[in-house]
């Protein structure tokens, strides 16, 4: 059986071919729906900050490899956007599917802001403007909306298994 | 506790990734490579599986749109056929004459065809992929053009394909010219029938028919090559004398500097000089690239057409918004130059 780590790898193409393709063509209000952040975010809240900072990291790095901003960028935003969503029981107890969709809609939706921020950090400036607004938006209702389907897959994901 | 270590270790090795990258790291390199080769199949099955849904989704959105744009497109080839060849001729007479001036054109210039391959998966990138790299030639900061015009420029290359980032991208800036028309005075004849009223469009207000321009050398540092008509003997002294013949409408042109300004957001056109000669932009005037050797591309490039002049206060000078005539939303073909310019070489 496949420990989670290779399982998320895997997951994570999938959806990266996704991201590249159908939701790269398909953009709703000119905005492209980021399933890998929100993908990130979603094992953040289902499993803790630890492993949503690891599975932030790794879904990041492969999304850098295909985007033409520096390698790095898109991990650090990830991997830290995860890691907030993982502090989501310090805010809500027992948090349900429900709770859990909220964060993953909100946290989605800062983790896409913080991208141009991070952009600008190392000297890709002009990226924020008032379109990140309309993105913010946007990707915190898109978030809320599938992130009943996010959560069983990267329950199924990332659940703990014999070798992982 | 633990969890704070790993959010040290992730923030680490992310800064220690984007630092490597930034230094131009042929490890980094070699890991977009590796993982582009690897990716392109599940993409290329992606792109095959989500087909009808992609289809779906831009015939419920665009139909209404792509049957107006179709009549539209009809009615314009219709209009542009005759155009087009009086057009061709007027760029063989053009590129001849540069090419007798001994003045660089594009047709100078090899190229690359190549088919654009993705989109940047982002919402703060504007960027292409294509099918080319360098086993074809292509090297960073090469320019890129469709059938229409300027497109962008590429910025990373692989061994069979490349980035090309687009020019509506805040990173992009280039040095264009603004081909501005100039200024006419209309005289009307009044008659006793409105119909019969005759305007008479006469010689540009800048330049006086009348007047004979003394030059200096400049303007004959280009053997065989006279402006207009020269009325003075050639003769050892440093002026001569230059007549623009009336009734002859010259372009004037200015430089500026075109910049991106990320999706949705057309490019403006920066530092244009008002000066009194070049008068004011008219909106419609073309834009294309002004060249020289620190340019990214070689001159006379199509950009675009002046949309909207903003007039600032001061030395400032007009802010031009821009129309590119290449629809980047749409791109399938391109055609780089392999034209490599000095500023993006890198040292062997």
């Amino acid at each position: 059986m496949a420990s989670r780590w290779t399982r998320l790898v895997l997951m994570s193409l999938m959806f990266l071919g996704l991201q590249t393709t159908i939701l790269n063509d398909m953009r709703p209000f000119s905005v492209m729906i980021p399933v890998m952040l929100l993908f990130a975010v979603t094992a953040g809240t289902l499993y803790g900050s630890e492993v949503g900072a690891i599975s932030g990291l790794i879904v990041g790095v492969m999304y850098d490899c295909v985007l033409s901003t520096p390698l790095g960028l898109a991990s650090l935003v990830f991997g830290a956007a995860a890691y907030v969503a993982g502090l989501l029981p310090f805010f809500v107890r027992e948090p349900t599917w429900w709770t859990r969709a909220i964060a993953i809609g909100v946290v989605g939706a800062v983790g896409e802001l913080v991208f141009p921020l991070a952009q600008s950090m190392v000297g890709l400036n002009g990226h924020f403007q008032p379109h990140v607004v309309g993105v913010f938006v946007f990707v915190t209702v898109i978030g809320m909306l599938i992130a009943p389907l996010l959560l069983p897959v990267c329950r199924w994901t990332l659940k703990e298994s014999i070798v992982g | 506790m633990k969890s704070r270590r790993i959010m040290a270790l992730l923030v680490l090795t992310s800064i220690i990734l984007v630092t490597l990258d930034l230094q131009g790291s042929a490890a980094t390199k070699s890991l977009r490579s590796i993982f582009g080769t690897v990716f392109r199949p599940v993409e290329s099955v992606a792109r095959v599986v989500t087909r009808p849904a992609t289809n779906a989704w831009f015939g419920i959105t665009h139909y209404n749109d792509v049957t107006a744009e179709n009549e539209l497109l009809r009615e314009k080839i219709a209009q542009q056929e005759g155009a087009a060849v009086a057009a061709a001729a007027s760029v063989r007479l053009s590129q001849e004459l540069l090419a007798l001036n001994g003045l660089p054109t594009l047709a100078g210039i090899n190229s690359v065809s190549a088919q654009v391959i993705g989109d940047s998966p982002s919402n703060f990138v504007q960027s292409v992929e294509i099918d080319q790299g360098t086993e074809s030639g292509i090297k960073v900061g090469m320019p890129v053009l469709n059938a229409a015009g300027l497109v962008g420029k590429i910025t990373q290359v692989f061994s069979n394909r490349a980035v090309v980032m687009l020019i509506t991208d805040p990173q992009y800036a280039l040095s264009v010219k603004i081909i501005n028309a100039p200024k006419t005075t209309a005289t009307t004849v009044p008659g006793g029938d409105p119909a019969s009223e005759v305007t008479i469009v006469s010689v540009p207000e800048t330049i006086d028919p009348q007047i004979t321009v003394p030059t200096v050398p400049a303007t004959s540092n280009i053997p065989g090559f006279t402006p207009g008509t020269t009325v003075a003997p050639r003769t050892p002294i440093i002026s001569s004398s230059l007549t623009i013949p009336p009734g002859t409408n010259i372009s004037v042109r200015e430089t500026g500097i075109l910049e991106g300004r990320g999706a949705g957001r057309v490019p403006t056109v920066r530092f244009v000089d008002a000066a009194q000669r070049f008068g004011v932009v008219q909106p419609g005037s073309p834009i294309v690239t002004a060249g020289g050797s620190l340019s990214l591309a070689p001159p006379d490039i199509v950009v675009g057409t002046v949309s909207r002049v903003k007039e600032r206060l001061g030395t400032a000078g007009p802010l031009l918004e821009i129309d590119i005539v290449a629809d980047l939303s749409n791109l399938s073909f391109v055609r780089i130059l392999l034209y490599q310019p000095i500023t993006e070489r890198t040292a062997p």
